[in-house]
């Protein structure tokens, strides 16, 4: 019983404030409210889902939100500029990338804690994006078959919610099924016993780095897409909320360790309560609240494993 | 099986292990006594990869060899089983078992990860070692300390390795699971493993060993069979550095 609680707990907590909203949020339980609401967490369970990469290695990424926006006004500069659509896509994905890359040697070569190294980084990428902008945001009527990346609907659904689906699906995979997802689970697990079976902590640690980056790289391009637009902090608002949604994830499903599906509900929640809370004529400011509110019971439920990632303790 | 010639380790003016002189027979339970700074850790480091020697030669089955890492060790046949055991407690027992070298199938670079012929052969090498576990998909937190002894000696069994080294195994445990980790360690023999235990305790070492090397001060001062000992006159030479009527 009490494992069930731990395991369930605040799964079940979301479900009894999914239930709270449709009985009194109005037009809550509208389907297509339902699906907005997958549709707007899409962007940051993306985001989650490899922020969750880089803690299960035992490292914190705190650049992936400004990572995405210098990768969108990368993407969106050189789509305004007439560049073709495959060239500035594959620009977003490398930046993203090639900043995770950049996190995960400073943390494992330069030996720079990942609280650090990436906060720093982040700086860099907000820096490097108003430079690219000069501070305004590029607008345009793009390629519709760029927007459509982001705009979409397959059968019904948006896209975005499949973006998300795949990218979960995938990561899923990855972390259950191949050695290398076995390998970055031990080194988050026991740094030093994965060490002495040799694996390859290092690489490790920089690939859950790399990874991160490399979605905040496509979520850069979904969200150009998504917006016809590109601005230097379009992503900002995500650092928080995708954080939230991985440490709201461990707790449930695999207490104490981050994991894709509790990453996964964790957003879902956090899209139900702010939508429901807007629904209820709630002000803007609360969601902000609920959110602290989440972040701070997450962590006091799991404080371990994040105390290990931000102070190696 | 191991022998090593002249092995010496100096830590900047300190002289831990000032040539020692050591044979590891097939087949045997080696005991390695010793009291605080008399050089067993910095032997048992040296003979396990994770440092190496400042002088000396060290030959593993014939062979002139150096390792590089403990798992370089591991490689060739060499398992050590640490004091903390190198577990992540929060993994499934079958994980601590095939950690770093998990079973997959599948076809070329296209491999998935074996999950059910990894759960089986954990059970199988546990089983082999006598241990009362059978679900092998719990958690190693989930374990006593005597269980998880066996959960890191599996692996060992996994690397197939045909020496193990166990650095103060019962150290931490209490008395029902020290007798639990002493069948373990007769298991281990039975299966035809050659054991070098550093233990403190010597009635363990009298309980499971065949011969014991007392160490004093970075050198080996006795090298005997244990037969005829008992664990209060294996202290005594432990103390005295000498053997004791």
């Amino acid at each position: 019983m009490r494992g069930f609680v731990q395991t369930y707990g605040t799964a079940l907590a979301g479900l009894a404030v999914f239930l709270f909203f449709v009985v009194f949020a109005p037009n809550f339980a509208n389907p297509i409210n339902l699906l907005n609401i997958l549709k707007q967490i899409s962007f940051l369970a993306i985001l989650g889902i490899g922020f969750t990469f880089a803690l299960t290695t035992g490292e914190l990424d705190l650049s992936f939100a400004n990572l995405a926006s210098l990768a969108a006004v990368a993407t969106g500069g050189l789509i305004h500029t007439g560049y073709p659509i495959p060239v500035a896509i594959l620009a977003g994905l490398a930046i993203g990338t090639a900043g995770g890359a950049l996190n995960g040697l400073l943390v494992t070569r330069v030996k720079v804690p990942s609280l650090i190294a990436t906060l720093a980084i982040a700086s860099i990428a907000n820096g490097f994006a108003f430079f690219l902008t000069a501070g305004v945001a590029f607008v345009g009527r793009w390629d519709p078959g760029f927007v459509a990346l982001g705009r979409a609907h397959v059968a019904g659904v948006p896209v975005l919610v499949l973006w998300m689906a795949g990218t979960a699906l995938v990561a899923l995979f990855v972390l259950k099924n191949t050695r290398l997802g076995i390998h970055m689970v031990c080194t988050g697990e026991a740094e030093e016993s994965a060490r002495l079976a040799g694996i390859s902590v290092r690489l490790m640690k920089g690939l859950g780095l790399t990874l991160s980056g490399a979605l905040a790289g496509v979520t850069a391009v979904l969200l150009t897409a998504n917006l016809s637009s590109a601005a230097p902090t379009m992503a900002g608002d995500y650092l928080l909320t995708a954080i939230a949604a991985v440490l709201l994830g461990m707790t449930m499903f695999e207490p104490g360790r981050p994991n894709v599906l509790g990453t996964l509900v964790g957003g879902v929640v956090i899209g139900v309560l702010s939508n429901g809370l807007i629904l209820m004529g709630a002000d803007y400011y609360v969601q902000d609240i609920v959110l602290g509110l989440i972040i701070i019971g997450s962590v006091a439920l799991s404080a371990s494993t994040l105390k290990k990632a931000a102070f190696g303790v | 099986m191991l022998s090593v010639r002249g092995l010496a380790k100096r830590y900047g003016a300190v002289q831990a292990l000032a040539g020692v002189d050591l044979d590891v027979r097939p087949g045997e339970v080696l005991a390695i006594c010793g009291d605080n700074g008399a050089g067993k850790s910095t032997l048992i480091k040296i003979v396990s990869g994770a440092e190496t020697a400042s002088d000396g030669e060290m030959r593993l089955r014939g062979e002139a060899v150096r390792f590089a890492s403990p798992h370089d060790a591991l490689r060739r046949g060499l398992a050590t089983i640490y004091q903390d055991l190198a577990l992540a407690p929060r993994l499934a027992i079958y994980q601590n078992v095939f950690m770093g070298a998990e079973l997959t199938r599948g076809v070329g670079p296209l491999r998935v990860l074996d999950k059910p012929a990894m759960i089986e052969q954990a059970r199988g090498y546990l089983a082999q070692l006598g241990s009362s576990v059978t679900d092998t998909t719990r958690a190693v937190a989930t374990l006593s300390g005597g269980q998880r002894q066996s959960v890191a000696i599996a692996r060992a069994l996994r690397w197939n390795a045909d020496i193990v080294v166990m650095d103060e195994p019962t150290a931490a445990l209490g008395v029902k699971e020290t007798a639990q980790v002493l069948d373990l360690i007769r298991a281990l023999n039975a299966a035809g493993k050659t054991v070098v235990l550093i233990s403190h305790n010597m009635a363990d070492v009298v309980a499971v060993a065949h011969r014991v090397a007392i160490l004093k001060q970075g050198r080996k001062v006795i090298d005997r069979p244990v037969a005829g000992l008992d664990a209060d006159t294996l202290s005594h030479m432990v103390m005295a550095g000498r053997e004791v009527a």
